[in-house]
């Protein structure tokens, strides 16, 4: 009973990224040469990129914040106010910026896209495109997957940024460690560019993730408005997991 | 030339097609009849690729096109325009810019033409006024006219309605069947219309094919339907309650 | 800031595709559509503020149908554990990783990996991470079903029963919520622990009972560990819920309803984190 449930629980998973592998080969082909829609390509950024600013603000300053309460503790401990910079950088540039940063995207753009998408489906309007011979995949799978991508990048570099500040002042705040003795911290050499590139790689993979899984869940929506919850549903769950894995995969490959 | 051979499709267990066959002359306004859940639409899907059948071939102009793959589905989905059941339009995009997509694609018009072009197209349905328009802001007749548009916008030879004039108020259904009437008559396109709507059937059908329990009761003119001795057939174009038609 | 608080009112029919709520308010300009969406925040929270006294009314005073909140404990808990275990699993492997590299900039010295990432995960990590994932698992699918439930009139029919739908649908699963939440974070924080631990052995040689260290926990680490999981899980059912029952929209209207749940639920967690962590710094400085 419980290995059936395992088994058949591998087999779905196998089979969705079977399913995700095809659409990735299928948006791939449409890039070389490029076969995508640029109006619907500019729509996207603007209504993933720029809608999505507000709550990866709030989520960055407030991480920044969170950091810095958490390394105080540490800090308090061995007096060391001058490397609080570096101790909430680190995980913060490396980490903790991209990873929140693109959880906060899955909710919004990833499972926004999903219930676009399945709406579509349910609706015949995915047909609609078929009948009108216009591919589905580099009108409509194509643009989003580019947008998705890049938007999470630039959301990362921008919450990076923030974070920090976010950081800085949470430090000056409440342990009065003043935001130049945290810049210092920052700057001093114990970080360096391969950190934030690392953070920014990750951006890229969980991006991919974001993009895959978003669009096959909503390509692969069946039964009508339960089922685009149900896909909603799919999707976030199956971005969450994939971001974690990955991340993990692409924090022991990239190394220090 | 649109002819269907010994069509076969089913469902997983559930047959709903079986051995279906019949021709559709070229110019003609020709309906496919039966009850809701028969198949009808399952059968136009097989001529643009969004279904495939089982077994059995489908003649479009001297190629059978049952085994095409979606790649070459393209050029017949050109050849061969579809008006789905609920219009479909594009819920994000205006009137015009719904007929302009196709315009865009097909054509390889820049954006400023198509709209323009597609403003043209609306006039032809009437609907020139309500271009900038969102399709959920109309009710189901204007939707139905600028869906038309939009199918013919790529200058198809045969037009599929998928039940035109279901959900529409009777005035609204009467001006859809004009214009599929005037579609055959003024450009000579083939229209294949399915629907159970009897007072589209005997206004404007030139050819009538039933479908019954998955095979062809009868084809014929609108005469040959009126004529008919078929008890089956009798029940269903009058609209009876009793008889031996079974769902 | 965050129209995606506010509760969906005018749907304007012209992009359905982009949230009909922030649309609507394009033509207000910069300065009007930051007053727009303050006025949506504060609308927003008083509803929030709403659902949460009248959930607290009814597990005091509300009729108790038997097997409710056991089978939303169910729901919310033995269906979320494969998933939190993976991803908490991955977690702890992906931040020992990282504190490990982090350490070996400036002294190769792990003795003390073990002992400061146990104090981090019951402090914070454990909770906060284990709630939004489970506000992606659990906050989606009470919007998805309530979402669902109000868009088929259902809600409406239970109005009709004079049974208040937050009593019948909100409050099982606060309550199971507040008890899972609890006991999946436990159970999550311990299996982060122990793949940490075997990261640490294998990626830095750090030996397992070094590792195992819990003397940095103290009584104010547990407390304010605590304290977060209370506060999450309350948190998620009573976010994700109001989200649900503001479904506006029909079909498509189920789907916005999951996706404002996900994100909602997940600011609320890292505004919560903020402010108990803040003040947990305050009253346990050590």
């Amino acid at each position: 009973m419980a290995a059936e449930a395992v088994g058949a629980w591998f087999l779905e998973i196998a089979e969705t990224t079977g399913a995700m592998t095809v659409l990735l080969a299928k948006v791939l082909a449409r890039l070389v040469p490029p076969r995508v829609d640029a109006r619907e390509l500019v729509k996207n950024l603007y209504k993933m990129g720029v809608r999505s600013l507000p709550i990866v603000a709030v989520t960055a300053l407030f991480t920044g914040a969170i950091m810095v309460i958490q390394a105080a503790t540490i800090v308090k401990r061995y007096g060391a106010e001058g490397l609080l910079g570096w101790g909430a950088g680190f995980g913060t540039l490396r980490e903790i910026a991209p990873l929140l940063t693109a959880l906060m995207i899955s909710g919004r753009v990833g499972a926004n896209n999903t219930a676009e998408l399945g709406t579509m489906v349910v609706t015949e309007q995915l047909d609609a495109l078929r009948v009108l011979a216009i591919d589905p995949i580099s009108f409509l799978v194509a643009p989003r997957f580019i947008a998705i991508v890049s938007t999470l990048f630039m959301m990362t570099l921008f919450a990076d940024a923030l974070a920090l500040l976010g950081a800085a002042y949470t430090g000056d705040a409440l342990l009065g460690v003043s935001p130049t003795t945290f810049y210092n911290g920052l700057t001093s050499g114990l970080l360096n560019f391969g950190d934030v590139a690392t953070g920014l790689v990750k951006s890229v993979v969980f991006g991919l993730v974001i993009a895959l899984t978003s669009c096959h869940f909503g390509l692969a929506t069946k039964g009508g408005a339960p089922g685009v919850g149900r896909a909603v549903n799919a999707t976030v769950m199956a971005s969450a997991a994939g971001i974690f894995v990955l991340d993990y995969l692409t924090s022991f490959a990239l190394g220090d | 030339m649109i002819q269907f051979k010994n069509i076969v499709k089913s469902f997983g267990p559930k047959p709903v097609l079986n051995d279906v066959s019949f021709d559709v002359p070229t110019g003609s306004v020709f309906f496919i009849i039966g009850a809701s859940g028969v198949g009808k639409s399952v059968l136009i899907k097989h001529l643009v690729g969004l279904l495939y059948r089982d077994s059995g071939e489908i003649w479009l102009d001297d190629e059978d096109i049952s085994k095409f793959d979606e790649s070459r589905m393209g050029a017949i989905r050109k050849k061969c325009a579809m008006v789905f059941q609920h219009s479909t339009l594009f819920d994000s995009m205006t009137c015009a810019e719904n007929v302009a997509l196709p315009l865009r694609k097909h054509k390889h018009l820049s954006l400023r033409e198509a709209l323009a072009e597609a403003r043209e197209r609306l006039k032809v349905v009437r609907m020139q006024e309500f271009a900038d328009r969102y399709p959920p802001e109309m009710g189901d007749g204007m939707r139905k006219r600028v869906a038309i548009a939009r199918a013919l916008t790529v200058d198809p030879k045969y037009v599929l309605f998928d039940e035109p004039t279901t959900s529409l108020d009777p005035v609204s259904a009467r001006r859809v069947d004009a214009l599929i009437r005037e579609l055959s008559d003024k450009l000579g396109v083939t229209s294949i219309v399915v629907s159970h709507d009897l007072t589209s059937l005997f206004a404007i059908a030139d050819r009538i094919v039933m479908l019954y329990r998955g095979k062809v009761r009868l084809q014929g003119s609108r005469a040959d339907f009126k004529s008919t001795e078929d008890g089956v057939v009798q029940q269903f174009i009058h609209g009876r309650a009793t008889g031996p038609f079974e769902l | 800031m965050t129209p995606t608080l506010a509760r969906p009112n005018a749907s304007s029919p012209h992009e359905p595709e982009l949230e009909p709520l922030e649309h609507a308010y394009e033509p207000l300009g910069f300065v009007g559509s930051l007053g727009a969406a303050g006025i949506d925040l504060i609308v927003g929270a008083r509803e929030l503020y709403s659902v949460f006294v009248r959930t607290l009314h009814y597990v005091v005073r509300g009729r108790r149908e038997k097997g409710a909140v056991i089978r939303q404990m169910y729901e919310i808990g033995n269906r979320s554990f494969l998933f939190l275990s993976i991803t908490m699993g991955f977690i702890g492997m992906i931040l020992v990783y990282q504190a490990g590299l982090q350490a070996k900039r400036i002294v190769p010295d792990f003795t003390l990996l073990g002992a400061t990432f146990l104090e981090l995960l019951v402090r914070d990590f454990a909770a906060s991470l284990g709630a939004l994932m489970l506000a992606t698992r659990v906050g989606a699918g009470i919007a998805a079903e309530i979402g669902s439930m109000v868009v088929t009139e259902q809600i409406d029919a239970l109005r009709m029963c004079a049974a208040d739908p937050i009593d019948f649908l909100i409050k099982p699963r606060f309550l199971a919520s507040i008890v899972m939440t609890l006991v999946l974070v436990v159970c999550a924080g311990a299996i982060s622990f122990v793949a940490g631990g075997l990261t640490a052995n294998i990626a830095f040689d750090v030996p397992l009972r070094t590792f195992f260290n819990h003397e940095l926990v103290d009584f104010g680490d547990m407390a304010i560990g605590l304290t977060k999981c209370l506060a999450y899980g309350a948190a998620i059912p009573i976010v994700s819920g109001y989200c649900g029952l503001s479904t506006f929209g029909g079909s498509e209207g189920v789907g916005w309803a999951t996706t404002r749940a996900v994100v909602n639920t997940s600011l609320a967690i890292i505004i919560l984190n903020f402010f108990i962590s803040g003040a947990g710094f305050l009253v346990f400085p050590g």
